[in-house]
């Protein structure tokens, strides 16, 4: 496998990169930003934030396979049963990260009892007996007044001890849940990477693109991403792509751009009116891409809505 | 550089401050969000949800000025810092599963948290038997594996995968069973097992950092607790009911026998002796003749049975606030359709009918109050005067003369029901619709929810 190649995990013809590295690359380097979708571990009840996996859209993809940028891994097959002798020591090294860092924490709580030793020294244990003996008597009072007691004092001294009795068991230690599986040594992704998309399409791991549509798609995509812009998904604006003029973290779209298969691909006045009316009252031009097939070229016209009046 | 900037962390440093004060002046108020990676606090730090940032218009030429691709640089920075934090969690609180694949369910061995509250369901599997006796059948808790990724997804559920060979140790517990799955291994193997795929789990897991409780409305299997069928819910009739009901069904049948032709020249049919009594609702009435709503059925349309329709019910949602059993749901909040945008056009008008022919009616949106009136209960908007006639014919018994001879009782209209007392605004009832379902349309990863009600517009005559 090429080792300057981006990888992405292909399951389910999805693609994914759990790579940091190789997200801070895409982006700076291949102008790719895909869609966060994982859940921010630190911040995990919203939604504004995401975090890894990245995934890409299909036409990210495909350019970025095309141009020799990035291999694809098909990622259920990389992941092998571990053998049992690397899980031992696997395993080993794991129960050792633990111990060390249960005497950490062992070693830190004994330092700070030392020191803040207030709750323990004589005069509070002193202070508390005389406490308990005090509401003892009260209670042992109410009883011999002859109502009865709402509550029975004697659990309630007896408890300390029990509860005194469960750090000694295991003390508390983190537990971490990997994220990317290059970590664990029975992750071989070696075997099932495809540097090429006929490759990966003969496999069976990644099938698009397969109509004219997709094909256009895909070119158009390509033909925007070489004149250095950024591209989004651009659902919510009523076409295919967001047009950005540098990195989305930083600049607005100028462009909705829609693509059409053909130069000789029906386009309905109504659709004119909607995309112009649509990208004015967004600050956007409509970008109307049509993609030839046979010269493999892209023309692009732009809508606004004159306003004159 | 300054060291102040080269962290990302700018809550605490004053000069990045003034950076980003510079920045909004260029703002120019886009609607697609401006995210702000830079605001986001560092890992340990208390969970803030921070607010999006300001955007630049465009890059100046040459690729953007300095200061520009400085403030990209921390931008990146920033958020790469955010994506490399880890899923830690103490032992005492983390839960424990093992991903069987060949079930496509994850069992939790040990479920700790306020998560198992709305996750997860009990299933009897046959116990491994350890002395060579007849395996028993015992109670397991499992998860779905939505429930199972998106657990282990925010560190809560650390899950390793079935396998009879490997045992992990952990200090002072059991030994878990199989090798320890990662988070990218949860993606690759859960998403495409038992009818989960990569938009649904989106949308679920969306829905879940909200805090909504969802389940699924097919249950996989039996053992699945759900809420019961739409179908159910009309109370099931009595033999005698049903005998009562058939009646007046035939009497109609045998009235429309012997009435005369309908007449498409003049539905109004006045003269003789019909055209006394005749009011606004009866010439409405009877100028009606097309046949409206929702209960008519559709024009059969002939590739309705090509292929199976992408719009089907998937989740039921319930809101934070809707008290939830996990054993017993009750009648979900939210029925919820999941498509992929890509490749699903908009839903056809058989689709959307085959959607709401299984939903409830929904009882109106309460009225706005001006001013609370006791006892005051606005009836549902069944109450209009072409059902009610027809809740008047069925609640009699069969054998009245009218029913017998209609014809010679034509001209009486059954009795209206008193006028309300206050009717619903009927643009509010019609907006609202009487049932609805939401379709989360996904994208590759941009979400949109859309709300399809049915109105009702022929109860409401505008007149």
């Amino acid at each position: 496998m090429p080792a300057d190649r981006v990888r992405l995990r292909v399951s389910n013809q999805k693609a994914y990169i759990w790579d940091i590295d190789d997200i801070a690359t895409v982006r700076a380097k291949h102008n790719i930003c895909g869609i966060l979708t994982g859940t921010l571990p630190h911040l995990s009840q919203q939604n504004v934030f995401l975090g890894i996996p990245l995934v890409l859209m299909p036409e990210e993809v495909v350019m970025l396979v095309e141009k020799e940028l990035a291999v694809i891994i098909d990622d259920p097959r990389a992941h092998h049963h571990p053998s049992a002798d690397s899980f031992q020591r696997y395993n080993d090294e794991r129960i050792e990260s633990i111990n060390l860092q249960i005497s950490l924490t062992g070693a830190k709580e004994v330092q700070e009892s030392t020191h803040a030793g207030r709750a323990m020294s004589d005069e509070a244990q002193r202070k508390r007996k005389a406490r308990e003996d005090k509401k003892r008597a009260a209670a042992l009072a109410l009883a011999a007044s002859g109502s009865e007691p709402l509550f029975d004092p004697t659990p309630a001294a007896a408890a300390p001890p029990a509860i005194a009795d469960t750090p000694a068991a295991i003390p508390a230690y983190t537990v971490t849940v990997p994220a990317s599986s290059s970590s664990l040594p029975w992750y071989a992704p070696s075997q099932s990477v495809y540097t090429t998309i006929e490759g990966a399409r003969r496999a069976g791991v990644w099938v698009y693109p397969e109509t004219p549509h997709e094909r256009a798609k895909c070119g158009v995509f390509r033909g925007l991403c070489e004149s250095g812009y950024f591209m989004g998904g651009g659902i919510r604006f009523g076409g295919d792509y967001l047009v950005y003029p540098g990195d989305p973290l930083r600049y607005h779209s100028h462009f909705v751009a829609s693509v059409h298969d053909s130069p000789t691909s029906i386009l309905r006045p109504m659709e004119i009116v909607a995309h112009g009316r649509l990208g004015t009252a967004t600050k956007k031009a409509h970008l109307l891409c049509g993609w030839d097939e046979a010269k493999k070229e892209v023309a692009y016209f732009s809508i606004e809505w004159a306003g004159f009046g | 550089m300054d060291d102040s900037l080269e962290r990302p962390s700018t809550l605490t440093s004053p000069g990045s401050a003034d950076l980003r004060d510079q920045d909004d002046e260029n703002s120019s108020g886009d609607e697609d969000g401006a995210l702000d990676w830079s605001k986001l606090p560092p890992a340990p730090g208390r969970p803030v949800i921070p607010k999006r940032g300001e955007k630049d218009f465009e890059p100046s030429v040459e690729g953007g000025s300095g200061l520009q691709l400085h403030v990209l640089d921390r931008a990146r920075a920033a958020m790469l810092e955010a994506l490399k934090a880890d899923r830690n969690t103490s032992s005492k609180s983390i839960s424990y599963g093992i991903w069987y694949p060949s079930i496509s369910r994850a069992h939790a061995t040990v479920a700790r948290g306020v998560h198992f509250g709305s996750m997860g369901h009990s299933v009897p599997r046959p116990a491994p038997s350890n002395a060579g006796e007849g395996s028993k059948i015992q109670k397991r808790l499992e998860l779905l594996p939505e429930e199972a990724l998106y657990l282990v997804e925010r560190g809560t559920l650390f899950c390793t995968r079935e396998s009879p060979t490997v045992k992990l140790n952990a200090p002072g517990m059991e030994d878990i069973e199989g090798a320890p799955m990662t988070v990218q291994q949860a993606f690759a193997e859960m998403i495409g097992s038992e009818g989960l795929t990569l938009e649904k789990y989106q949308v679920y897991a969306y829905l879940k950092r909200l805090g909504f409780s969802i389940t699924r409305t097919d249950p996989p299997t039996s053992s699945y607790p759900s809420a019961q069928p739409f179908a159910s819910v009309t109370p099931p009739t009595s033999l005698l009911q049903r005998l009562f009901s058939w009646i007046p069904s035939c009497m109609a049948r045998i009235r429309q026998l012997f009435s005369r032709r309908f007449d498409w020249w003049k539905p109004l049919r006045i003269g003789g002796f019909f055209h006394h009594n005749q009011n606004m609702n009866s010439v409405f009435k009877s100028l009606r003749f097309i046949p409206s709503g929702h209960s008519v059925a559709l024009q059969p349309s002939k590739n309705l049975a090509a292929q199976a329709s992408p719009y089907k019910i998937f989740y039921n949602l319930y809101k934070p606030s809707t008290p939830f059993r996990k054993t017993a749901p009750g009648p979900p909040d939210f029925s919820l359709v999941i498509i992929n945008a890509r490749t699903t056009p908009m839903p056809s008008l058989h689709e959307l009918a085959a959607l709401f022919d299984v939903l409830p009616e929904m009882p109106p949106p309460p009225p706005r109050q001006r001013r609370p009136l006791p006892g005051d209960k606005t009836p549902a908007p069944a109450a209009t005067p072409k059902q009610a006639n027809e809740l008047a014919t069925t609640a009699q018994p069969g054998f009245t003369l009218s029913t017998l001879f209609p014809w010679a009782f034509n001209n009486k209209e059954p009795s209206q029901p008193p006028p309300q007392v206050r009717r619903p605004n009927p643009f509010v009832v019609l907006k609202s619709g009487k049932k609805s379902v939401v379709v989360a349309a996904v994208d590759t990863g941009s979400i949109s929810f859309f709300r399809f009600g049915q109105g009702a517009f022929e109860e409401f005559p505008v007149v």
